[in-house]
């Protein structure tokens, strides 16, 4: 009964529908691809022995990934947004830096120092380690909305700390751990890098390997639409953790914010695990990264092409971090503010290619492009939509978080006041929501610039990102020569990383 | 805390106009060929560079993998920008050859090269070949085996290293079944597996076991030993190599090659460019700067110690075949290798 | 003109969930209406139907002759010029005091005048350039007003906007708000559930029951001769003896009791308010009770008494000291009128 209205806005309609077609786009193709010998021959591929095996395999890694993540970015959000950890608030900035960690370079850098530690178990961890921020993030912000009067009332009801935390804390987590838990999976599902170097067969992997063995598409077409449906069961599973509750805070004014809990002897222990988690996710490839800079002989060193690449880089991340927000905007909004089954919709297909591997979605925007859009065919706006398909997602979770945060009521005062609803939105919805919209926009601007499969089908010919270079240079297995690279990726990623953990 | 971020909101909305569309200005030239490179951009870029001296007008490359850039071009079809396919194996040519995306070439061309390293159709043409050799430690074998086939017996149990997610080792597998038969080859599998054959990472990975004598037997592909040996020295190389006689299927050669896309926009630059990469000048910096064989008739490799290419037996395969990986990645998931 | 007419106004959330069931309500020009009622009672959706945020399954909303909710017409809020002051002000945290009251307004010359204008009406000149958390409740109260004034709607709309302060700010603001309303003559209607705020604040008060309206009248009408037990009981104190009436007068058990308007049946209950009952000398003739329970408010006290033939106990407000003590006997003698029902 508090929501703006029930219907969205046909001028909001509009342009979040166009999001979603963008999005479904590679859905399309999957199935002129899969269906190209008939239903027959995709339902085998579907039902293979292989393919249940594989699906398995790919649902374990996940479960393991996101069971870690969460207690990963639980614990942390815990430790640096309520505790008086010392030094909290630089620890809430480096528990964010391994976002800007590529999946491959931490697969490759455990790989190296650990070499036993391939298969499950090391993509398990190589993946929990990049990932875990996409729950810290979330979670670390709900954290600090949760107003601490609940948590004193629980406590005066003769309940203890930890269970407080269990009872009345972790249940007004759930919605926001969730979202992570959601990203986590689908990034788990369609990352290649990391389980291709640990060695272990997932769905992806599969995939990759279909288009490679038998340079055919359309059991690799078949193989992702069970993918997509995967991915459709978990974003329903998600959505229903959420609930109907709405999130806008209905008390006065901000929530107190809490007094930090001491940690008397537990200080030690919690320094160390925060500690170890950013060694292990953050100091750890960097140094490995340090060490073949400095031992291996580099054939050739050349920082004009560094600082051209990295430029390269950064512009077209940042192109595809200002699409991708644009066009998550609407469908944030509509998301955020309206229900009924078009809001639904547009939501799920947002998140429908999540999951799907960078090469489904790269031959995806091949075949449209080529066919419909031959001008922009291997030149940046469609490398830029590609971005856009891929990571919308991000975008999409981070702007319908940010509209929850601002009362609905608002907007009804200002519709009142004479303002038409595309003024509103302007006017009001986006300026409130602007810190968590910007959020999502340097997150993905992030992923972006790490994102490789996709860039390497559909840059314009001669394009380089670090991200291709970094391809190039291990593909001759020169470590040495890869390094700046990596090392300048990993730098550069950071900057909006930071920025993210230092948001309050 | 919000005006950090809000700036960089503005910096990155300016930072997404400007910087593609300075970045653009440096590509996307009108390219006088344009070619799609399966195999790596360190490799290829420098003889790449003389090409594009040699024809006289710009040459634009996609670098990516074979498998990723055949998906790419088949799915381009008839619109494909790409003149020319310059693959790391025949499979992806096989698979585009078979789609009727490559256009025949001139028989002047393919008679540069011997039947046995170009298309069926002659549609293609390899460029370097690289040889399956057994790599052995003399110490503790003196006397390695004649086929791949007796790897199975007990003799060899413990002592076998190979890299079962290379490329070049599945197709060897891939000739294996055209040769002996999928039943055959899949008893030689569960054979090699039952006899304790260890698995590394790659090729440089199992000559380094041979090496430091970790096993005594290693697959790999001939160049890896001549790299080593140009690298160290043939005095600080322990391994050997063995090469298989009587067309074992462990002796197959296989190609990295280059074909002509049917409907190129720049079909005589692409013919040209064939010719110059079947050229002395080409053939030599391959093998020069990966010890594969020159497949040009009349060009020799200078790789000392290199058995010349003739007096190698091969098995009699169509190289383009090699594409039907699916059911040896099955097999090899089946034995419990990959 | 601006008076608010609302017909047959009809709002269902699905097959069990009517809210607004046939409602009508009349407002006339320039008067502040106190929509009041439980809560669920279907004013708040009331409010976001006559505001436009809800769109009504059936019936009319008319302000001053155009009308804004009918069959097939729904104005969109923003050209409604109806204004809204809701729960807690809402003030756009991201904008300051001037432009958040400013925020109505499209004449750009005239709009920065017209600002302080509002600001100084509601007594908050020199605020302007302060950000909405910066002020107190009852200054961002007062700033809401401000805002939805500054266009000069044709009806203001106000949702339980005396809630968030305390008591001790609420008469204050409240007058604030009366005043200020008064003063450009708007039409206003006032959601609330408190009673007091409903009778003291508004013109006309209309008690709201199951979506309807169950009595609307001035203040003095709907406390003095309440339609029902219910309605008497939900705006004060109420003391219901049963009754039978005849020629304009009732005989309950506290005596003889002149009725108000004649009863509808002979039988029935007669509604008093406690102030109408007083304590006399357990001694005189007539009705007596004893002395349950004594609450003293200071202004006033409530002295129960269990009064004798009669099964409930019965409220009687007492002004001045109470002398009185439990199980003490007392009399009972009834002033004014009691209403039947």
């Amino acid at each position: 009964m508090a929501t703006a209205t029930t219907r969205a806005p046909r001028i909001l309609l509009g342009p979040a529908c166009l999001a979603g077609a963008l999005a479904l786009l590679p859905l399309g193709y999957l199935a002129v691809r899969a269906l190209e010998r008939g239903p027959g021959f995709a339902w085998s591929v579907m039902t293979t022995e292989g393919t249940a095996q594989l699906l398995g395999r790919s649902l374990a890694l996940a479960a393991a990934v996101v069971a870690a993540c969460l207690v990963l970015g639980i614990s942390l959000a815990w430790l640096t947004v309520r505790t008086a950890l010392p030094g909290g608030r630089a620890w809430s900035v480096a528990v964010t830096l391994p976002l800007a960690v590529p999946s491959y370079v931490a697969a490759f850098a455990w790989l190296s120092a650990v070499p036993g530690l391939s298969g499950f178990t090391g993509s398990a961890v190589a993946l929990t380690l990049v990932s875990y921020p996409y729950v810290y993030l979330p979670v670390a912000a709900a954290l600090r909305g949760i107003d601490p009067a609940q948590e004193e009332a629980s406590r005066s009801l003769g309940v203890g700390p930890s269970r407080t935390f269990l009872r009345v804390v972790l249940p007004q987590l759930r919605p926001a751990a969730a979202g992570g838990a959601l990203l986590v999976a689908l990034y788990v599902l369609s990352d290649f890098g990391a389980v291709s170097l640990m060695r272990y067969d997932t769905f992806t992997r599969g995939i990759y390997t279909s288009y490679q063995a038998s340079f055919d598409r359309t059991p690799a077409a078949a193989l992702s639409v069970v993918l997509v449906a995967m991915t459709v069961g978990l974003v329903a599973l998600e959505t229903r953790t959420r609930g109907r509750r709405g999130h806008a805070r209905t008390g006065t004014g901000t929530a107190r914010p809490a007094v930090p809990a001491r940690l008397g002897r537990w200080t030690a222990p919690a320094l160390a695990w925060a500690a170890a988690v950013f060694a292990a996710a953050v100091a750890f490839p960097l140094g490995t990264l340090g060490y073949w800079l400095a031992t291996g002989n580099r054939s050739t060193w050349d920082p004009a092409g560094l600082f051209g690449t990295a430029l390269t880089t950064l512009g077209v991340a940042a192109a595809g971090a200002a699409l991708t927000t644009v066009l998550a905007l609407p469908v944030g909004v509509v998301a955020a503010r309206h229900r009924g089954r078009a809001a639904g919709l547009l939501e799920q297909a947002a998140y429908a290619g999540h999951a799907l591997p960078g090469i489904t979605v790269a031959l995806s925007m091949v075949f449209f492009a080529v066919r419909y859009a031959t001008p922009l065919y291997q030149e940046l706006p469609l490398l830029v939509c590609a971005y856009a398909v891929l990571f919308l997602p991000l975008a999409v979770a981070a702007t319908r978080a940010a509209v929850l945060q601002s009362p609905p009521v608002l907007e009804d005062v200002a519709r009142s006041l004479g303002r038409g609803p595309l003024n509103v939105l302007r006017t009001v919805t986006v300026p409130l929501a602007a810190p968590g919209v910007a959020a999502g926009a340097a997150l993905t601007f992030v992923v972006c610039m790490k994102e490789l499969p996709a860039t390497l089908l559909l840059r314009p010919t001669g394009m380089d990102t670090l991200a291709t270079r970094l391809w190039t240079e291990t593909g001759v297995a020169s470590y040495a020569d890869a390094a700046p690279y990596a090392a300048a990726l990993i730098l550069l990623a950071a900057v909006p990383s930071y920025l993210l953990g230092r948001k309050r | 805390m919000r005006h950090p971020l809000r700036r960089i909101t503005s910096v990155l909305a300016s930072a997404a106009l400007v910087l593609p569309l300075a970045a653009a200005c440096g590509f996307g030239s009108d390219a006088g060929l344009v070619i799609y490179s399966g195999r790596n951009e360190g490799l290829v870029k420098p003889i790449l560079e003389k090409l594009e001296k040699h024809l006289g007008t710009d040459v634009e490359v996609r670098y990516g993998t074979s498998a990723e850039l055949s998906a790419q071009l088949l799915e381009e079809g008839s619109k494909t920008k790409a003149d020319l396919f310059l693959s790391q194996d025949a499979g992806a040519l096989g698979a585009l050859a078979g789609k009727g995306r490559l256009d025949k070439l001139p028989q002047p061309t393919l008679d540069k090269v011997d039947a046995k390293f170009r298309g069926g159709g002659g549609d293609w043409v390899g460029v370097s070949g690289r040889v399956r050799v057994l790599a052995y430690h003399p110490a503790s074998v003196p006397k390695p085996p004649n086929s791949v086939r007796d790897l199975v017996r007990p003799e060899w149990k413990g002592k076998i290293g190979y890299a079962p997610t290379n490329a070049s080792f599945q197709a060897f597998v891939t000739g294996m079944r055209v040769l002996d038969g999928d039943a055959a080859t899949r008893a030689w599998l569960k054979g090699l597996k039952a006899n304790g054959v260890k698995a590394y990472d790659n090729n440089i990975a199992v000559l380094d076991a041979v090496d430091k004598g970790e096993v005594g037997l290693g697959l790999i592909n001939h160049y890896y030993w001549y790299e080593r040996v140009a690298e160290k020295g043939e005095a600080k190389v322990t391994a050997k190599l063995h090469y298989l006689p009587g067309a074992d299927p462990g002796a197959l050669i296989n190609v990295a090659g280059v074909g002509v896309l049917k409907g190129a926009k720049h079909h005589a630059a692409a013919l040209k460019a064939v010719d110059y990469l079947l050229a002395e000048e080409a053939q030599t910096y391959f093998s020069d700067e990966t010890k594969e064989y020159p497949l040009a008739s009349g060009v020799t490799s200078t790789v000392p110690g290199l058995p010349p290419l003739d007096s190698l037996k091969s098995p009699e395969i169509d190289l383009g075949r090699l594409e039907s990986l699916e059911q040896t990645l099955a097999m090899l998931r089946e034995a419990g290798m990959v | 003109m601006t008076d608010l007419r609302i017909e047959g106004l009809t709002k269902a959330y699905g097959p069990d969930a009517t809210v607004l069931d046939g409602l009508d309500l009349t407002v006339p020009s320039g008067s502040l209406a106190a929509v009041l009622g439980p809560s669920g009672c279907g004013k708040t959706t009331l409010l976001r139907v006559v505001a436009g945020f809800l769109r009504a399954d059936a019936g009319t909303v008319t302000v001053g002759g155009r009308v804004l909710t009918g069959p097939g017409t729904h104005v969109p809020p923003e050209r409604r010029r109806v204004g809204i002051v809701p729960q807690e002000g809402a003030l756009f945290p991201h904008l300051s005091v001037a432009r958040n009251v400013a925020f109505g307004l499209t004449d750009r010359s005239t709009r920065r005048r017209r600002a302080e204008e509002m600001l100084d009406l509601v007594g908050l000149s020199g605020y302007g350039d302060r950000m909405p958390h910066e002020l107190s409740g009852g200054q961002q109260q007062r700033i809401a007003l401000a805002r939805a004034l500054a266009p000069e709607p044709a009806l203001v709309l106000l949702d339980e906007p005396f809630n968030a302060l305390d008591s001790a700010l609420r008469a204050g603001v409240r007058a604030d708000v009366r005043a200020a309303l008064r003063a450009i003559g708007a039409t206003a209607l006032l959601v609330t559930h408190d009673q007091q705020e409903a009778l003291s604040t508004a013109d006309l008060v209309a008690v709201v029951r199951d979506g309807r309206i169950a009595q609307c009248g001035t203040p003095q009408d709907v406390y003095g001769r309440p339609a029902d037990p219910w309605v008497a009981g939900f705006v004060g104190d109420a003391v219901l003896l049963p009754a039978s009436a005849a020629n304009g007068t009732a005989e309950t058990p506290l005596g003889t009791i002149e009725l108000s308007k004649p009863a509808a049946s002979p039988a029935g209950t007669v509604i008093l308010r406690p102030e109408q009952l007083r304590l006399t000398d357990p001694g005189e003739a007539g009705p007596a009770g004893t002395v349950t329970d004594v609450r003293y408010y200071g202004h006033d006290a409530m002295v129960t008494v269990a009064v004798d033939g009669l099964d409930a106990p019965v409220d009687i407000r007492v002004s001045g000291e109470v002398r009185l003590r439990l199980g003490d006997r007392t009399g009972i003698h009834v002033t004014g009128r009691g209403t039947p029902h």
